[in-house]
């Protein structure tokens, strides 16, 4: 099963109601802006439908409605069809922006929302492991993001500082 | 094609054909694991349990 046969049952539970927005992220949103990048899971960003403020947010109805239908839980992921899927809560005002933000395209027909270059390389830096700096440092090489909507991003969530240490380590005398 | 025009090219793909390609990239990773993981499991049974080697 292709990761479009995965994101048609993505979809068909945001149409029963199970989950709300959703949006890629990870690898597999990055080869959205550039080339293709070898993954071996999906990682979806979810906001859950009726959550009020101060309740604990709990994936159990992705996994009941997912396993009631045979697809098969294995450790963080579930796996739906041949991929496995990580369904994540947004866990900072980031992710969650980046959720509302997401723009939305299709695969053959199937609609589908992916997070922006700009969002992603602002979790990538929040983040910050060796891979996610690779891909920071990916994007900026391709061009693939734009550099006032980034700037505007990481003002807005505190990460400029950050960034600037990003920007000595790892660009320094390069024309980025 | 050089590696940054190749690298340009894969870019400017659909995303449906990237994810294609995905698909194809993941099934390679799958099936190199699994063949290492063949040799591993031939490779142990090959091992000092064979009376050749324990000679």
């Amino acid at each position: 099963m292709s990761i479009k046969a995965t994101l048609e049952t993505v979809n068909r539970m945001q149409n029963d109601g199970v989950i709300d927005r959703y949006a890629i992220g990870g690898a597999v949103a990055a080869t959205f802006y550039l080339e293709p990048m070898a993954t071996l899971d999906v990682d979806i960003f979810v906001s859950l439908p009726h959550k009020a403020p101060g309740v604990l947010v709990s994936l159990s109805p992705i996994y009941e409605y997912l396993t009631s239908r045979g697809y098969r839980i294995e450790r963080e992921y579930i796996s739906v069809g041949d991929w496995p899927v990580q369904f994540l809560v947004p866990a900072t005002p980031l992710e969650l922006e980046a959720i509302a933000q997401a723009r939305e395209t299709d695969v053959e027909e199937v609609r589908t929302w992916v997070m922006t270059a700009e969002h992603l390389v602002a979790i990538a830096l929040q983040t910050g492991r060796a891979k996610d700096h690779a891909r920071i440092v990916q994007f900026l090489e391709q061009g693939a993001v734009n550099r006032d909507r980034l700037n505007e991003v990481l003002a807005r969530f505190g990460l400029l500082r950050r960034w600037e240490q990003f920007e000595r380590k790892y660009l320094a005398g390069s024309d980025e | 094609m050089s590696k940054p025009e190749l690298r340009k090219h894969l870019a400017s793909l659909s995303f449906a054909e990237k994810l294609k390609l995905l698909d194809k990239l993941r099934n390679r990773s799958l099936a190199i694991a699994a063949s290492r993981a063949k040799l591993k499991l031939k490779l142990a049974g090959d091992g000092p349990s064979r009376p050749e080697q324990q000679r």
